[in-house]
């Protein structure tokens, strides 16, 4: 299994490390979210991506495509769905106000409403249909030497900011109040912090999928959740689960033939299972 | 052992805090109006008053959240740095699925200061046996009971070691003995460790009890004195409208 795995490199290296610093990358974010408690908040901002992929192949329909060559490139779709990500993560990005819309609300919103826009605007469009439904299915085959380098400085820089504000990042996540007591501009690292994750999400998206994305955001830091005694713990663990799952995923897959992105998500959920049975066991020595 | 104290030490009863003429609001909405007060190191100030009479407002304002309309907020050059400045909030809302020790909880509030490990350490001990937890540090933040937990986020607090401690209603849904023994903890760190208190309460017989001032706070004006002289029966009933016996 492993020869067969390893005779593929040559053809396949791109595509099994993009999907590995993918990995990485959103299990690292995963854990802000996990830790917020906003899972349904990176669904929502996947979605919201995905309606900026469907909105850049739209717009060559109802603007003279000729003239602006650029708009039916790969760069622009990829530069649509970071838009549209960003826009999602700064919309949900606001606390709740008494008297005003819950935060949750505006995230089911960004969901559904770019659940069904991203479907209507290609609807008359076989290719744009088939493209919305590849994304929604996830396929990180094809990946390029680009995407390699992308998605490692992505992870680099994340690993970079987190070692040297990790502490700040977890107050500013875990207790809004007491950051902006001890002097955090809450307001601003909010803004970045959602920005990063909208610039993450939409990147991945465009190269991995939907499933893919969404999965390697939120499963690696739940399972790390169920793992560690410590927050700062899940910051090694969720990687670690997502480059395991990643790495056992796309072995399987290549053996069995099964699409690469849907086995490391699936390896992942049973990850999780495993984890709350360690957690649930951990639970019930404690108490007796 | 690390002290709560000023790096540069100053002399008792030097005033760290003076308000005169100060006024606050949000947006077109002035809260306060015309708050002149001084607080002089080592002394224990409880803010009271009815709901929405300005006392967290204040609070915002020592803590740099809120700037003055009109009048001036000053500061012993001690207190410039915001790490003097401690602040205890009613409640952490920690997302309770998320696992977390005494430890890390505690030594979160130190984010934004650059401490070596060892002195982390060192902060964090001094820390929890000052508010009663020490040999706690690797316990689940969780398995402890409420009032632990309040006395963890005055933890959180310390390991900052500020000079000037600010409590918003930090008893507030605490039973008795857990409330007895969080002022038991306060009380020794103004009294041993000369930590200034500035206490947000609606308990006015805790006030009462172990206040050496108070700021009594009303319709938009603070009455702030020596606690016996503002915490008078006739006072209150002014503030609260309603007579009010203190024990």
């Amino acid at each position: 299994m492993i020869h067969d795995f390893l005779a593929s490199w040559p053809l396949f290296s791109n595509t099994y490390l993009a999907g590995w610093l993918i990995g990485v990358l959103l299990s690292l974010i995963g854990v802000f979210v996990v830790a917020r408690d906003q899972i349904f908040l990176g669904a929502a901002i996947t979605q919201a991506s995905t309606l900026g992929i469907a909105a850049g192949m739209w717009m060559p329909t109802v603007v003279a495509a000729e003239m602006f060559p650029w708009l039916r490139s790969d760069g622009f779709l990829a530069f649509m769905a970071v838009v549209f990500s960003i826009m999602a993560a700064l919309v949900t990005a606001g606390t709740s106000e008494a008297g005003g819309e819950s935060r949750e609300s505006i995230t089911a919103w960004v969901f559904l409403i770019s659940a069904s826009l991203s479907i209507l605007l290609v609807a008359h469009s076989p290719h744009g249909l088939q493209e919305i439904h590849r994304i929604l299915s996830s396929s990180i085959i094809g990946a390029s030497t680009a995407d390699v380098w992308t998605f490692g400085a992505l992870a680099g820089l994340t690993i970079a900011w987190i070692g040297a504000s990790r502490r700040r990042l977890l107050l500013l996540a875990l207790d809004p109040a007491m950051a902006e007591a001890v002097g955090m501009r809450t307001a601003r690292w909010a803004v970045v912090l959602a920005a990063w994750l909208g610039l993450t999400v939409g990147l991945a998206l465009r190269s991995s999928g939907m499933l893919y994305t969404f999965g390697c955001l939120v499963l690696p830091a739940l399972c790390a959740k169920n793992l560690c005694r410590e927050v700062r713990a899940m910051f090694f663990t969720a990687p670690l689960v997502a480059l395991g799952a990643g790495v056992a995923g796309f072995v399987l897959a290549h053996h069995y033939d099964f699409p690469p992105a849907q086995m490391a998500v699936a390896l992942l959920g049973l990850a999780l299972v495993i984890a709350w049975s360690l957690r649930w066991a951990r639970h019930r020595t404690r108490t007796s | 052992m690390p002290r709560a104290s000023a790096e540069r030490p100053i002399a008792n009863h030097d005033v760290i805090l003076k308000t005169k003429g100060l006024a606050l609001g949000y947006g077109r909405r002035t809260v306060l109006e015309d708050v002149t007060l001084e607080v002089c190191r080592g002394q224990c100030w409880f803010l009271v008053g009815p709901n929405g009479s300005g006392k967290t407002t204040f609070l915002k304002a020592i803590l740099g959240m809120l700037s003055p309309r009109a009048g001036t907020l000053w500061f012993h050059p001690d207190f410039a740095h915001r790490e003097q400045i401690g602040f205890v909030p009613q409640r952490c809302d920690l997302n309770p699925t998320l696992p977390t020790t005494v430890r890390e909880f505690v030594l979160l509030g130190l984010a934004g200061l650059r401490v070596k490990r060892r002195e982390e350490g060192a902060r964090l001990a001094w820390a929890l046996e000052k508010v009663g937890l020490a040999g706690l540090e690797s316990q689940d933040y969780w398995s402890l009971s409420g009032g632990q937990r309040q006395r963890a986020l005055v933890a959180r607090t310390l390991v900052r070691r500020p000079a000037f401690l600010l409590l918003d209603e930090a008893t507030s849904g605490l039973d008795w003995p857990a409330t007895a023994a969080f002022l038991h903890t306060v009380s020794e760190l103004n009294r041993l460790d000369g930590l200034t208190i500035l206490f947000v309460t609606h308990d006015l017989a805790i006030a009462a009890r172990h206040a050496t001032h108070a700021a009594l706070f009303s319709a938009g004006r603070v009455h702030a004195g020596p606690g016996h002289d503002v915490l008078s029966a006739a006072n209150l009933e002014r503030a609260y409208g309603t007579p009010i016996a203190l024990p």
